[in-house]
């Protein structure tokens, strides 16, 4: 049930202005605490903006739907649409330059799996991607804890598909709509092209499947308002009735404006800024992150150690125990 | 138990199906032959580990394991000074850490851990509370107290029982006697014709039987319950902890959706929303899945939050 849900409750936000104030807190959070050696001024030269960030992103949603559209074997929308939730949720509150977006993509893709019950092994996972498995393995399951931690481990989605068959099954039910199933096409184009925005953030998944729905149906020159205002909201919902034409036409108009051709030139350029300014404690290429690592291995090896040495010694007093309860008896 | 062989003469329970491995206080068996000729003398060394035994300390082995029997002596030993009651101490955990005191003299001896100290430890303990062990070995624990009351109870229910029986048998004879003295007197006296008379009297004997019968039933089950088992008036169980606080109101769950009205379970199926799903197959069927299910949720998911409105912004 959405309304109930940490969906609704956490992760519905007001408007996309208050997403993109999150967003550049995140950015000058992430300058602020690896960028004080660097003057106002140049700043930017060396970082990334929040606008710059925000496009970074944007691009790598769209690599994130093609990976899950080429991903063997073939992935339910549910897990595309949740790992699109994840991938939206992590870059709210951290900067891209300090989790390189190619990494966490793949996490909450794999995650994605998990969740949505969607069973794919991280062998069978990572056979999906080209170059070095090995680390790409590595970076998947270094990550996944990471990214539970930033969603709050608030993991349970609801996307807008189920919410689509159910509108779609009244639809058929209570609507005189000659053949609805000509919407699906539509429909699924809609909610394709809503996940490259920020609409799943700010609208509930019924509102937007209502404004995928009505959007195929105005393409085929159908008009379903009667449906809506008369047979799905009645006499009961005709207060709510205004907002809801208002989310449906700015669910509408915030897909239209969906650009998913990006600029090539600027990626590369974006690219090699990223490289350089990436913080390179989360770079599994880097010395600091190997270091890093092996740190924590160390000081798990540490910690273990002292742990067996902590019982070791436990046991020992334990065998002497006659020892120290002679004085009792005595 | 069954492949037991004795660690001097190699006999085994298959060999000899009558072999009767015997311990002592080291915890290292031996045959019961072995036994009679190594002891001929009363005393010796244990052929293992050259401790000197006397024999008449070799039990018949019980447990399978010597060291369990090692124990079982050990602790047999251990207990016959350490023999406090729980009555004697003032708090559960006091009586508490002196079991646990007991059982690390008792593990300790059993596995050959400072026994030095272990049994200077206990001689200690002999010394200190003499008076105290010799008063205990004659005071009764709780529960020895509780059982022999219950034995002395059974025996005093046994007691009565036999007794009435006797009284019983008894009078059945003297009522015979006196019946037959009857007949007699009455064939002697009376001017009636013999036979009739020994038939009234055949017919009051067997009246007489059968009323018996129907009352012995009853009074057999009047004996079985009367039967009071000791224990159960005594030991009482701990109380259950009652929980304060307010109780718990039931209040029913009403569903949020936030959005239109729901049609209920049974418009699913009437107004044909089911129509336009999958019919669910047998299978699916079988593990409680029917397309009306499916439907609902599909339904629910698309009504709920369509009311959704956005928080007021906040500045």
């Amino acid at each position: 049930m959405f309304s109930t849900s940490t969906q609704c409750k956490h992760w519905m936000f007001n408007s996309e202005e208050e997403l993109n104030k999150l967003r550049e807190n995140a950015n000058l959070k992430h300058i602020q605490t690896y960028g004080r050696h660097i003057n106002e001024a140049q700043r930017y030269d060396y970082f990334l903006t929040a606008e710059e960030e925000k496009i970074m992103v944007k691009r790598y949603e769209i690599r994130l739907r093609d990976f899950c559209k080429r991903f063997q074997p073939p992935m339910t929308r549910c897990v595309i649409g949740t790992a699109f939730h994840y991938f939206k949720r992590f870059y709210i509150h951290n900067s891209v330059m300090n989790h390189h977006p190619k990494e966490i993509m793949v996490t909450c893709i794999y995650l994605a799996c998990k969740v949505e019950e969607f069973n794919v092994s991280i062998q069978q996972f990572v056979a999906n991607l080209k170059g070095d498995r090995e680390k790409a393995t590595d970076i998947i399951l270094n990550n996944e804890l990471l990214l539970m931690e930033q969603l709050s481990f608030h993991l349970a989605i609801h996307n807008p598909f189920r919410p689509v068959e159910g509108l779609l099954i009244d639809i058929k039910t209570r609507c005189s709509l000659n053949d609805p199933e000509r919407l699906r096409p539509g429909t699924e184009h809609f909610l394709e092209r809503a996940f490259l925005t920020d609409v799943v953030l700010l609208y509930s998944p019924s509102q937007v499947a209502l404004a995928a729905v009505l959007h195929a149906a105005s393409k085929l020159q159908e008009n379903l308002d009667s449906y809506v205002t008369d047979t799905l909201f009645g006499v009961d919902g005709r207060g709510k009735l205004e907002e809801l034409i208002e989310a449906v036409r700015a669910i509408r108009s915030i897909v239209k404006m969906v650009d998913a051709t990006p600029d090539r030139n600027q990626q590369k350029l974006l690219d090699k800024k990223l490289e350089r300014c990436r913080n390179p404690e989360n770079n599994p290429d880097s010395e600091i992150y190997k270091k890093r690592m092996q740190a924590l291995l160390d000081e798990d090896d540490d910690l273990y150690q002292r742990i067996s040495s902590r019982t070791d010694s436990l046991d020992n007093s334990a065998l002497n125990m006659s020892v120290c309860a002679s004085p009792e008896v005595a | 138990m069954e492949d037991f062989t004795c660690p001097r003469c190699k006999t085994s329970k298959f060999q000899n199906p009558s072999l009767k491995m015997m311990v002592n206080v080291c915890g290292h068996g031996l045959c019961e032959s072995c036994v009679d000729l190594l002891f001929l003398k009363g005393s010796g060394s244990c052929p293992e580990c050259r401790i000197p035994l006397r024999r008449n300390n070799f039990r018949i082995q019980l447990f399978e394991d010597a060291n369990v029997e090692k124990e079982v002596d050990i602790r047999k030993r251990v207990l016959r000074d350490f023999n406090k009651k729980e009555e004697d101490f003032g708090s559960l955990a006091e009586y508490n850490d002196y079991l646990e005191e007991v059982e690390t003299i008792i593990y300790n001896l059993a596995n050959n851990i400072d026994i030095v100290n272990t049994n200077k430890k206990i001689e200690q303990y002999k010394r200190d509370n003499r008076e105290q062990i010799l008063k205990s070995k004659g005071k009764l624990g709780r529960e020895e107290y509780e059982l022999e009351e219950m034995l002395e109870f059974e025996k005093q229910q046994t007691e009565l029982r036999k007794q009435e029986i006797i009284m019983e048998e008894t009078e059945t004879k003297k009522k015979k006697i006196r019946e037959k003295e009857a007949l007699i007197d009455e064939l002697m006296f009376s001017t009636e014709n013999a036979k009739n008379i020994v038939e009234t009297f055949a017919q009051q004997a067997k009246e007489a039987k059968e009323e018996e019968a129907k009352a012995a039933p009853a009074k057999k089950t009047h004996f079985s319950s009367g039967i009071q088992i000791g224990r159960q008036s005594q030991s009482t169980f701990l109380p259950v902890p009652a929980e304060d606080g307010p109780l718990f109101v039931y209040k029913p769950f009403v569903m949020q959706t936030d959005g239109p009205k729901l049609p209920n379970d049974e418009d699913v199926i009437i107004k044909g929303y089911t129509n336009h799903v999958r019919s669910e197959n047998e299978q699916e069927r079988a593990g409680g899945f029917r397309s009306n299910i499916a439907c609902m949720r599909a339904l629910q998911d698309a009504f709920s939050g369509l009311y959704h409105v956005r928080k007021a912004p906040v500045h």
